[in-house]
């Protein structure tokens, strides 16, 4: 499974991007199960969110979900943090 | 009738008004009537608007609203549920954690501003109390205000450090809320840049009233001593200089332009309201220095009286907003050095033709 993670927005502006391959990890199937849970609450078409939040874009096999600051489930947190290597 | 309401919303909300101007002349009554009634009822929303701005000057729902602020601070104890653990409040004692004071000062600083400067007491002019979050999430390199209180994180410590560091950025987010209770610029294109755009004007002013800078003094940054140490840059946006705020590795190269040539499009970023906001924000560099003195008051005033005057459309371009600045430094300092210098900050970043209102 491919999980990429796109952010843009925030104070500062500026866009942050990372992929990862979940075949390559030990924590595949968490992973998996997150990815799941994430794309499920996601919005198809990105919203305008809040001054100076977060938009993330998050893209599990092909399919794309939007979310954004402060409106993410624990699992859409978790799975940007994993992916992007930072805080979320 | 079903689908006639509906074609009306979807006018309503997504039509740009001068394609709707364009409709309303339209052979086709079937065309022309929908869009002349939805520029109608746009014009009666402004007008409620504007009528909603100068009611809240005098507002008095419960005497006088307060000279004082009403500050509380929270813990969000690095989770994501707001606001948190309550920390401080209006005249408690100073906390053991210094975000929380930082916090505590940064809105104290802006609340002052505004009312010293402009006789705005809190963002609503209402006396509307300020409540602020920090320690949001982990590592979290970002603020922001939600449409009811700011929100700070700790930053990662690699790039970003503590956003209760630099009182613009502080400023900055309570300036959110002062846009959404008077003009309310959509978040989107260019009103999105001008909405970004004020948080940047009002926070750089709030920092150059409490150093006690002038125009000339001031540096002109945003979110200078937000950077880590080992990120090659001094600061995350320049108004003075657009474009030179930070170049390095992991961040890149600051990406405003500071004039309409360089005008970026894009999707990303709500339609780049963080990039585009460079060209007002120089806009505004060049009519406060060429003033020269406190920033706060001529330059400042006219910039204060556009957001909150009732004229500005919550869709307002560049060229809008520029021809209303133009407008209220002639109606309160006359034909003055005041309404010169706002003309030439203007043709300094591209946008000319002002002279005339209604001409683009």
């Amino acid at each position: 499974m491919r999980i990429s993670v796109i952010r843009t927005g925030g104070f500062a502006g500026i866009e942050r991007r990372a992929e990862l391959d979940t075949s390559e990890r030990p924590d595949a199937t968490h992973l998996a199960a997150l990815a799941h849970q994430a794309v499920e609450k996601g919005a198809a078409a990105a919203g305008r969110g809040v001054p100076d939040g977060f938009h993330y874009e998050i893209t599990i096999d092909g399919r794309t979900v939007h979310v954004a600051d402060p409106h993410l489930s624990d699992a859409q947190r978790e799975l940007v943090r994993t992916v992007l290597k930072e805080g979320a | 009738m079903d689908a006639y309401t509906n074609s009306r919303r979807v006018f309503c909300t997504i039509v740009p008004p001068h394609v709707l101007d364009k409709l309303s002349h339209h052979d086709d009554p079937l065309v022309a009537g929908p869009a002349r009634r939805t520029l109608e009822r746009d014009a009666l929303e402004r007008t409620r608007r504007r009528i909603t701005t100068v009611r809240g000057v005098t507002a008095t729902l419960e005497g006088a609203p307060s000279s004082k602020p009403r500050r509380t601070i929270y813990d969000a104890e690095h989770e994501t549920r707001l606001p948190g653990k309550k920390m401080r409040e209006e005249g408690g004692t100073a906390s053991g954690d210094e975000s929380v004071n930082r916090a505590y000062n940064g809105l104290g600083a802006t609340f002052e501003l505004f009312l010293n400067a402009y006789g705005r007491r809190s963002i609503d002019d209402s006396g509307l109390p300020l409540n602020a979050s920090v320690h949001y999430s982990e590592d979290y390199n970002n603020a922001f205000w939600d449409g009811e209180q700011m929100v700070f994180g700790d930053g990662d410590g690699e790039v970003f450090l503590d956003f209760t560091i630099p009182v613009d950025v502080m400023a900055h987010e309570l300036t959110h809320g002062v846009t959404q209770y008077t003009a309310n610029l959509e978040y989107f294109g260019q009103s999105g840049a001008l909405n970004e755009s004020m948080s940047d004007v009002f926070g750089s002013l709030v920092k150059q009233h409490v150093l006690g800078q002038t125009a000339g003094e001031a540096d002109w940054l945003i979110g200078k001593g937000l950077l880590a140490e080992r990120v090659t840059g001094v600061a995350l946006r320049s108004m003075k200089a657009p474009g030179t705020a930070y170049d390095d590795d992991v961040l890149g190269k600051d990406p405003q332009p500071g004039t309409m040539d360089d005008f970026v499009h894009t999707s990303r970023d709500n339609g780049g309201v963080h990039i585009n906001s460079g060209i007002p924000n120089h806009a505004f560099y060049l009519a406060a220095t060429a003033l020269g003195g406190n920033a706060w008051e001529r330059a400042g005033q006219i910039w204060y009286d556009v957001l909150t005057g009732g004229d500005l459309a919550s869709d307002a371009q560049f060229t809008d907003f520029a021809q209303l600045t133009v407008a209220a430094a002639q109606s309160r300092y006359g034909e003055g050095e005041e309404h010169t210098a706002v003309l030439e900050a203007w043709a300094g970043v591209g946008i000319t033709d002002l002279g005339a209102r209604g001409e683009r």
